[in-house]
C-alpha cells in the first residue's frame, strides 16, 4: 500500500526533519484518547519512542478538598465518582476509615455483601479494561464482547443495589440493602456463562496470533523494577509479586479462600492474562460468599436502634435500610484513620483526619491509577510507536481515578 | 480451570490452528442471539428497588427537612409554601444523582424511587420543581410508571448460561 505523503503523521515527521530535528514530539490526547481524558507527550526518533511524558490532571475534580466541605455520609458519592466503573471497591476503604473513626463495626452479613459487590465490580471493571484494550489493538470483537458481558455483571449489581454503576451501597455501619430474591440463581447462571466465555476469550484474544504478536514481550516490567516504582494491582502481580490488599482480610476476605493471581513475565500479555484469571477468582469468591452468607441484619445495631419501631419493622420486611436522622451529621471523635483495599486497578489508600466536627478535616486518597501512571514513562521507551497503544491497553489506566 | 492454563499459555500456539480457532469462536457466537436491548422500541422491566427519579407525596411529608440535609448533590431544597406553616422540599432534577439517601432518611416514607430515569425536557428550568410542582409531577410520574409496566413492548432481562442476558418479551403483541 502506498503511504499517503499528506497524512498528518508523515507530515509531522517531515516538519521535524525540515527543521533539522531528530526527535519529533507527538501529542496524544487530551480529548479522551482511551479510557478518559489524559495526554501523552511522546518523543519519537523515527518510529522509536525515546521518551513519554504522561500529562495527567485533566479530570481533576478537587475531590479531597470537596470532601472537607461535606458531611461524612455525603463524601461517599463524591469519591465514588473517582472510578465510576469500580465504585464499591473505590469507596469501601473510605467507609472503613470512617468506621474506624466512629468506632462502629459492620455486622457479618454486611461484610459478606460488601465482598460480593466488590467482586462484581472487579469483574465488570476488568471486562471494561479488556474491552478498551481490545479496541486499542483494533480488535473490535473483543471490545464488543467484553462490554456486552460486562452488562451481565452490571445487571447483577443493579439487582443488589438499584443502580448500575453508582451503587453508593457501602455506608458506615453496613450496607444499604439486603440480598434480593433470586440473586443466587441469577449469579449461578452468570458464573457458568462467564466461565464459558473466558474460554472463547482465550481463543479470540489471548491465543490469537495477531494479538499475541502485539503483546508478547512488549513493555516488560521486571519484578525488582515493579517493586521499586511502587506499582500496584494486576500490573504488579503480572511481574511476579505476590501482593494483593485483599490478603489483609478486610470485609469477608479473611473468611474466604483466596489466593491472588500472580504472573511471571511482566509483559503486556501477562498483565491482560492476570486480569482474565482474576475474573475467575472473583467468580469463585462470590460463590463462596453466597454459600457462607451469615444471617442477620445488614446495618449496625447502633444505627438501627435509633429508628422508630415502625421503620425498624419496615427495614426487616423490605430488606432496605432506613437511615436515622443522626446519620445526616455523623460526628466521629477527633482522630485519624488509615485504610486500604484492593480496587480493580490495585491498592487504594485513604487517610482521614477528624477534628470532631461533622465534616472530615482532611481526606487523602492515593489511587491505584495514580501509582501506575509512572509506567507510561518507563515501559514504552525503546519500543516502536505502535507498541504504545498495546502497552496502554495492558495497563488498564483510568485517568479519572488518577486525577481524583 | 477454564481460561488458558499456565503451561498452555507459555506454549506459543500453532498459528494456523490458533487463527482458525479465533475465527470459529467468532462464528459460533454470531449464530447466537445478541444481548442487545432494543431501546426505546422496547421497555425494560427494571428490578424491584431500582433507583430512578424521586417521587414525593406532599400529604405524607412532615416537613422535617432531613432529605434536604442529607442530599449530597444539593438537589433538594426546603421552600416556603403559601398557606403552609412548615417548609417543604423542592426538587432539582438537574442535580439529582439518584443516590437515594433522601428516600432512606425520610422518616415517614414520603419519598420513593420510581423506576423512571429517562426523561427529556425542552427547558432546564422545567426540571426544577417547587414542593407543589414536585407533588403534582410525582403523581404523573407514578401514572407513567404503571403505564410503562402495562406496555405491550415490555421486556425483562433473564440470565442465561448460553448468551448471558436475554431480553424476554412479557406479552405477545
Ligand atoms: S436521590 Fe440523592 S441526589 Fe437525588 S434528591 Fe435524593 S439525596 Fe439528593
Ligand atoms: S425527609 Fe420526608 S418528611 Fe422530611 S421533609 Fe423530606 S420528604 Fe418531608
Amino acid at each position: 500500500m502506498a503511504i499517503d505523503a499528506g497524512s498528518p503523521a508523515i507530515r509531522a515527521r517531515q516538519i521535524g526533519v525540515e527543521e533539522g530535528l531528530r526527535v519529533v514530539e507527538l501529542f496524544i490526547g487530551p480529548q479522551h484518547p482511551a479510557s478518559g481524558h489524559m495526554r501523552l507527550v511522546v518523543y519519537l526518533d523515527g518510529d522509536v519512542v525515546v521518551k513519554v511524558d504522561p500529562d495527567i490532571g485533566w479530570v481533576h475534580r478537587t475531590m479531597e478538598k470537596l470532601a472537607e466541605t461535606r458531611e461524612y455520609v455525603k463524601t461517599i458519592p463524591i469519591f465514588e465518582r473517582m472510578t465510576i466503573i469500580d465504585s464499591c471497591n473505590i469507596t469501601l476503604a473510605l467507609v472503613q476509615a470512617y468506621e474506624a473513626l466512629l468506632g462502629v463495626e459492620p455486622p457479618p452479613r454486611a461484610r459478606y455483601l460488601r465482598t460480593i459487590l466488590c467482586e462484581l465490580n472487579r469483574i465488570a471493571s476488568h471486562l471494561y479494561g479488556l474491552g478498551i484494550g481490545g479496541i486499542f489493538l483494533n480488535h473490535s470483537t473483543m471490545y464488543m464482547w467484553a462490554f456486552g458481558d460486562r452488562e451481565v455483571f452490571l445487571t447483577l449489581a443493579e439487582m443488589l443495589t438499584g443502580a448500575r454503576l453508582t451503587h453508593t451501597y457501602v455506608v458506615p455501619g453496613g450496607v444499604r440493602r439486603d440480598l434480593p430474591q433470586g440473586f443466587t440463581d441469577a449469579f449461578a447462571k452468570a458464573k457458568r456463562y462467564m466461565l464459558r466465555r473466558l474460554k472463547e476469550y482465550d481463543k479470540i484474544f489471548l491465543r490469537n496470533p495477531v494479538v499475541r504478536s502485539r503483546l508478547e514481550g512488549v513493555g516488560v516490567l521486571e519484578r525488582a523494577k515493579a517493586k521499586s516504582l511502587g506499582v500496584v494491582g494486576p500490573n504488579l502481580r503480572a511481574s511476579g509479586v505476590r501482593y494483593d490488599a485483599r490478603m489483609l482480610g478486610y470485609a469477608a476476605y479473611g473468611e474466604l479462600e483466596f489466593e491472588p493471581v500472580v504472573g511471571e513475565y511482566g509483559d503486556s500479555l501477562e498483565r491482560i492474562w492476570v486480569r482474565l484469571k482474576e475474573i475467575e477468582t472473583s467468580l469463585d469468591l462470590i460463590e463462596q460468599a453466597l454459600r457462607q452468607l451469615p444471617e442477620g441484619p445488614v446495618m449496625a445495631e447502633r444505627y438501627l436502634k435509633m429508628l422508630p419501631p415502625a421503620l425498624r419493622k419496615l427495614v426487616e420486611s423490605t430488606g432496605r435500610v432506613k437511615l436515622p436522622a443522626a446519620y445526616v451529621n455523623l460526628r466521629p471523635p477527633p482522630g485519624e484513620a488509615l485504610s486500604r483495599a484492593e480496587a480493580g486497578r490495585g491498592e487504594i489508600v485513604y487517610y482521614v483526619v477528624s477534628d470532631g466536627t461533622d465534616k472530615p478535616y482532611r481526606v487523602r486518597v492515593v489511587s491505584p491509577s495514580f501509582r501506575n501512571a509512572v509506567l507510561f514513562m518507563v515501559l514504552p521507551v525503546g519500543h516502536r510507536f505502535m507498541d504504545l497503544p498495546a502497552i496502554y491497553a495492558s495497563l488498564d489506566y483510568f485517568p479519572p481515578e488518577a486525577d481524583r | 480451570m477454564s481460561a488458558v492454563g499456565e503451561a498452555e499459555r507459555r506454549r506459543a500456539p500453532n498459528p494456523v490452528r490458533a487463527h482458525l480457532e479465533a475465527i470459529a469462536a467468532a462464528l459460533s457466537r454470531a449464530l447466537k442471539p445478541p444481548m442487545t436491548l432494543m431501546y426505546p422500541d422496547v421497555v425494560e422491566e427494571l428490578p424491584e428497588g431500582y433507583r430512578g427519579v424521586i417521587a414525593y407525596r406532599y400529604e405524607r411529608c412532615v416537613g422535617c427537612g432531613l432529605c434536604a440535609r442529607i442530599c449530597p448533590a444539593r438537589a433538594i431544597k426546603m421552600y416556603k409554601v403559601p398557606g403552609d406553616k412548615r417548609m417543604r422540599p423542592g426538587y432539582d432534577m438537574t442535580r439529582c444523582i439518584f443516590c437515594g439517601f433522601c428516600v432512606d432518611v425520610c422518616p415517614v416514607n414520603a419519598l420513593e424511587h420510581t423506576k423512571i430515569h429517562d426523561k427529556a425536557y425542552y427547558e432546564l428550568d422545567s426540571m426544577v420543581l417547587d414542593p407543589v410542582e414536585w407533588a403534582e409531577f410525582s403523581r404523573r410520574l407514578i401514572e407513567e410508571q404503571s403505564a410503562r409496566s402495562r406496555s405491550p413492548n415490555l421486556v425483562r432481562a433473564v440470565f442465561d448460561e448460553e448468551v448471558g442476558l436475554r431480553y424476554e418479551r412479557l406479552r405477545r403483541s
